[in-house]
């Protein structure tokens, strides 16, 4: 496992660079154009034939055989089923085939997740923010599935117990934090090198050797869940081999069609000897590597959710293959590109089921399924190579809301490529997103890992943290509300608005009137986020103790360094790294608010904090004045002010170290995280008034940027303040946005203003940014007119999203936002 | 005339610095716009550079009618928000300081060299990356020449690439080049780039519509070019803003490309105009000045193919590759 990556001589990768600058690989080939056109003529849907493949197993007398066995096997037994029995479909134009899902483009249904949320929404399906196009009878299935199997979702399973019922009820009325793990833990970078290059007959062989033996491969003896282990790996191989198998054999079936045409023919014939090959053996092709993955990425959404599903370093992984294909001829850049192209497309046949109560947390559609280029070796050499660029390349032709582009700078980082990255940025669509390893590094390091293996670090989803096939990150596990607790640290742990003083949410911490100086306030705030965040790590852990019984995931742990060594599946503590994260929002706002308190109660002493206190209780309604002086004259974080950063810094570290100090129930490590989807809007309307001058139920800041209207100097001043903070110890990183107007950054010194941002502000130390390139005048009227404009993907916190796809508060938020670049 | 004159070695009076500003030189520069001009165009952006001193200025879109400002202000001078009894205000700014909105604002702060560096220090990597630097704007620096020279030679010193924004109206030896106001001389040489702004070609004109004759702005930039290009001279590169009716005539376009081709430059930017400065000039109280259209795309193209047969080489701001 630890030599990373087969070597190719040098002298053969520059030649290869070189060929490469001769087409130009973003122009998307007719296929390309028509298979983007069919996904974009598509509708959304839900798709209900994994709920209705469960069903139909349980009631099998297989399925009812399978009660009696372990619940590895048992799970593994029924994954097997579905995945063997799913209806293959094939699109016209593809290269790289294997459907997401019955339908072009839709969600799968998770029974075990939080898909029931969806029947809040069930009689207005097509009149949502998203529209979802269900028949009258798929309507009444929907009905019937989420009826049927609403007491299994993890959720319920969890919590639907004597004594925590109250927290069930929290996933309702999420205001301190959103447990996002509730849906599944997804979020995944599995390990697709040696998927590629070892094929899953690897893994087998493992497993069928240990099952043989009695013994794992130490020489210790099974345990019963070990053995019951390894036989849940042999039976989700064999599913998922039939899987491919059913795929090759529609795809031969197609081809023999006389109608068809030669070149197409021989395109299925190629799709559907690939199948026959991967993923059970190694890759041999650029297009066997790409169809493998694919085909495990399947399973893997199969197996647990959707969301964050990702697939490393792929410009790493495949380019043995890549280099191989060409040297013996049989692949063009270009070809390569309309492959890549095709698969990138693949990953947009898919997308999350939320209710528009629970989209205003996760606006956007969003899955993100990563694909992370660039960066080092395990040495600190870079490695970036042309396919790299060519990565980039073809999802220039495509710009499209999925997959998700991630992009590692380090000081020796080509120019060449920073420029095609930014050239791919300035299509406006939000991607890629750049990752500083000078800071992520060691924030890994810290996290536990190797130097090694922190060095081979992949992007999960959005921004989150992975050493690619080493790590069982359950990377989105909750979301976090900090303003609140300093709500709550200055009424004695009780909302604002509760009406019943009794009605405690945190800790009971001193009343103001007993507060003598800054440090009591700060005091209390941390003991109202240890308290937070103890709750939040309660419910979690029932969750875990939940997920090993009920939803353990075979696929994931064969494909996670560890596991197969130990014998234990991922949900029962297999990998190599185990970690939870845990994730703030409104930390700008967090900051500000403490340093305008500090200010106004202990420095200048204009008011007493009693005063301070009953004013935000009232949402400042006869302090309008000071409301506007705080807004306006109070110096805030992210205008490279470093006694105003200092205080976010302050608040990051009280989250970080209360987050830090806990383990989850699979002795792995819980790391902090800075990130808030769309939860600062929907946290937003739960949190009373801020001493910085934010009133009552307006959003609140959003990852690591600044609070709405606080940057005042311009984009440099944001990054200057953003790597100014210690990072060390956010594990699982942060999304810091940077929006620009369209006309600030085309062109030629368009391009030179935005790679030259980055490199100052990576080597700085800084550790994330994304970057929209927006049109103000374009989003407004995208939004009072969505129509007539289909497509325009903006970045919304840490994920990509279709702006129409937005709830409109967000829509306005992307509008509003200071436009970097716009005058005045 | 100037205000504080005295100081001046050490202060002057800075309406704003400005980080991230990409179209007054190459790459990411940091403008500092000083205040005090020697002009009055009607089109101009800026109209809260003309005044050499600090001034209050009401924005009516922040204000929320609070009338603290009123009762702060010490002489009775602030009717309403907007409304202040002009030449009996004090410049105090103790309406400024307390209104809560930032609606009653101050333009023009006293800077000192050290304070001015300690703003400029931060952005240095952003520079160094984007080969961009500072910018001296306005308002017109070479009224402050003392300070700004100063500051030049501080920021050269930390090898920071520099350039001027002037509108030409300085006193400067026109024979030499080498002479006259010393002072202008050393902030002049202390440069790397110098945006030359060029208005109206015929002086009657540009009296009228600028408020001066342009006799000494077409000698200094004679001067400069001859002496330009040399090594350790700055870059001599003319802008034209490009006002509708007023500078777009073929004929003021035509005689100025002659006068620059004359003078060996081979450069210019066309700036369009944009309708920002109205807006300011309500803040300042000031009666609005004439409204223009903002030239169109096809207009701009005329234009640019006109010089460029004139044989410069035309760009627009941001958008220049600077060389010789
Ligand atoms: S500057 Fe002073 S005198 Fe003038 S209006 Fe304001 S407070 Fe009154
Ligand atoms: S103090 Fe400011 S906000 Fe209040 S009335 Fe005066 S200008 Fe308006």
């Amino acid at each position: 496992m630890n030599s990373l990556y087969q070597k190719v001589s040098p002298a053969y990768s520059q030649a290869v660079a070189e060929t490469e600058c001769a087409a130009d690989l973003r122009i998307p080939s007719a296929r390309i154009t028509r298979i983007k056109a069919a996904l974009f003529a598509a509708p959304y849907s839900i798709c209900l034939e994994r709920p209705k493949l469960l069903a139909r197993f349980q009631r099998s007398a297989a399925g009812r055989a399978a009660r009696k066995e372990h619940p590895l096997v048992r799970r593994a037994l029924a994954l097997a089923f579905v995945l063997s029995q799913r209806t293959p479909r094939i699109y016209p134009d593809e290269l790289i085939i294997g459907n997401m899902t019955s339908k072009r483009i839709a969600a799968n249904y998770y029974p075990e997740g939080g898909s029931i949320n969806i029947l809040e929404d069930l009689f207005r399906l097509e009149k949502r923010t998203i529209p979802l196009k269900l028949t009258g009878k798929e309507k009444l299935d929907l009905a019937l599935i989420g009826l049927t199997t609403c007491r299994d979702s993890m959720g319920a399973r969890a919590l639907l117990k004597p004594g925590r019922f109250g927290h069930f009820l929290d996933f309702f009325s999420a205001k301190r934090y959103f447990i996002t793990e509730e849906a599944g833990i997804g979020h995944q970078v599995a390990d697709y090198h040696g998927l590629v290059h070892r094929g899953l007959k690897w893994m087998d062989a493992w497993a069928a050797n240990c099952l043989e033996n009695c013994r794992l491969q130490n020489g210790k003896s099974l345990d019963e869940d070990q053995r019951a282990f390894y036989r849940a790996i042999r039976i989700t191989i064999e599913g998922i081999r039939k899987m491919a198998a059913n795929l090759a054999r529609t795809a031969e079936k197609q081809a023999a069609d006389p109608a068809l045409a030669d070149p197409r023919r021989q395109e299925l014939l190629t799709a559907a000897a690939a199948c026959r090959r991967v993923p059970y053996e190694p890759a041999r092709t650029f297009l066997e590597g790409l169809q493998s993955c694919w085909l495990v990425h399947v399973a893997l959404n199969q197996e647990d959710f959707e969301q964050g599903m990702s697939f490393g370093r792929l410009d790493q992984i495949l380019w043995p293959l890549y280099c191989e294909d060409q040297a013996q001829g049989r692949l063009t850049p270009a070809t390569a590109a309309e492959i890549t192209a095709s698969f990138q497309l693949k990953t947009c046949e898919t997308m999350p089921i939320y209710s528009e109560r629970i989209d205003q947390y996760f606006s956007g559609n969003g899955v993100a399924q990563g694909i992370t280029v660039g960066g080092t070796d395990a040495d600190g050499n870079d490695v970036t190579n042309a396919l790299s660029g060519l990565i980039l390349e073809a999802y220039a032709q495509i710009a499209t809301r999925e997959p998700a582009l991630h992009v590692r700078v380090h000081p020796a980082t080509p120019a060449w490529f920073l420029e095609k990255a930014v050239e791919v940025l300035q299509l406006g669509c939000g991607k890629p997103s750049f990752f500083g390893d000078t800071a992520v590094v060691p924030a890994l390091e810290n996290a536990g890992m190797t130097t090694t293996h922190a060095r081979d670090y992949a992007v999960i989803g959005c921004v989150e943290m992975a050493s690619q096939g080493r790590t069982y990150n359950s990377s989105d596990a909750a979301l976090f509300n900090l303003p609140l607790c300093l709500e709550l640290a200055l009424n004695q742990g009780v909302c604002y608005g509760e009406k019943h003083f009794n009605n405690r949410l945190g800790a009971a911490t001193p009343a103001v009137e007993q507060m003598r100086s800054f440090d009591d306030v700060a005091a209390a705030f941390r003991q109202q986020v240890e308290h937070a965040v103890a709750e939040m790590v309660k419910v979690i852990g029932w969750l875990e103790a939940t997920y090993r019984i009920w939803r353990p995931t075979p696929i994931n742990s064969m494909l996670t360094d560890g596991c197969l060594a130990q014998g234990r599946d991922v949900t029962w503590g297999g990998a190599r790294y185990d970690l939870t994260s845990i994730q703030v929002t409104g930390l700008a706002d967090t900051g500000d608010a403490l340093y305008a308190l500090r200010q106004l109660v202990f420095e200048t002493r204009r008011y007493t904090l009693p005063e301070l206190v009953r004013i935000l209780k009232n949402d400042f309604r006869d302090h309008a004045v000071l409301q506007q002086e705080l807004v306006h004259k109070f110096p805030k974080y992210g205008n490279g002010i470093p006694a105003v950063d200092a205080m976010t810094q302050l608040a990051a570290d009280v989250f970080a170290d209360a987050v830090r100090a806990h383990l989850n129930s699979r002795k792995g490590r819980y790391v902090p995280g800075i990130y808030s989807m769309t939860c600062h809007i929907g946290f937003g309307r739960r949190t009373g008034a801020l001493p910085n001058g934010r009133r009552a139920g307006k959003r609140l800041s959003n990852g690591l940027s600044p609070a709405d209207g606080a940057d005042r100097q311009g984009p440099t001043a944001i990054l200057r303040s953003a790597a100014s903070l210690d990072s060390r110890k956010w594990a699982n990183c942060h999304a810091l946005n940077l929006k620009f107007d369209r006309r600030t950054v085309q062109g030629k010194s368009g391009a030179r203003v935005l790679s030259s941002l980055l490199t100052s502000f990576f080597r700085q130390g800084g550790m994330q940014v994304q970057i929209n390139v927006l049109d103000g005048a374009m989003l407004r009227a995208a939004k009072s007119d969505p129509k007539a404009y289909p497509g325009i993907v903006v970045r919304v916190a840490g994920y990509c999203a279709y702006f129409n796809d937005l709830q409109p508060a967000v829509q306005d938020e992307i509008i509003e936002r200071t436009s970097h670049g716009m005058e005045s | 005339m100037a205000w504080n004159r005295k100081k001046d070695e050490e202060t002057a009076v800075i309406f704003s610095i400005q980080h991230f500003c990409l179209q007054d030189g190459p790459g990411i520069r940091s403008l500092i716009f000083f205040k005090g001009c020697p002009l009055r165009c009607v089109w101009c952006q800026n109209p809260e550079s003309w005044r050499m001193d600090p001034e209050p200025a009401f924005k009516a879109h922040l204000c929320m009618n609070c009338r603290t400002c009123i009762a702060a202000c010490p002489g009775g001078v602030l009717l309403q928000p907007d409304r202040r009894k002009k030449d009996q205000c004090r410049r105090c700014f103790t309406c400024v300081h307390a209104c809560p909105c930032g609606a009653q604002s101050r333009f023009g702060e006293l800077h000192s060299t050290d304070s001015i560096l300690k703003e400029l220090r931060p952005e240095y990597p952003y520079f160094r990356d984007s080969g961009g630097g500072v910018t001296f704007s306005g308002g017109e620096a070479t009224l402050s020449a003392a300070f700004a020279a100063d500051i030049a030679e501080r920021l050269k010193a930390e090898g920071v690439h520099l350039t001027l924004e002037t509108c030409g109206q300085f006193s400067l030896d026109t024979e030499t080049a080498t002479d006259g106001d010393p002072l202008v001389q050393r902030l002049l040489m202390a440069m790397d780039l110098i945006l030359y702004d060029i208005k109206l070609f015929d002086d009657e004109t540009h009296q009228r519509y600028c408020g001066g004759s342009n006799q000494r702005i077409k000698a200094n930039l004679a001067a400069l070019a001859r002496s330009g290009g040399q090594k350790s001279r700055p870059l001599v590169w003319p802008r034209l803003p490009i006002i509708p009716g007023i500078t777009d005539t073929w004929d003021n376009l035509g005689s100025w490309a002659d006068f620059l081709m004359d003078l060996g430059l081979k450069h210019i930017t066309i700036v369009p105009y944009h309708r920002l400065g109205n807006a300011k000039r309500a803040w300042l109280g000031l009666a609005p000045g004439p409204e223009f259209t903002e030239p169109s795309p096809e207009a701009l193209q005329a234009i640019t193919r006109f010089l460029e047969q004139k044989g410069l080489n035309c760009y627009t701001p941001g958008e220049e590759e600077w060389r010789n």
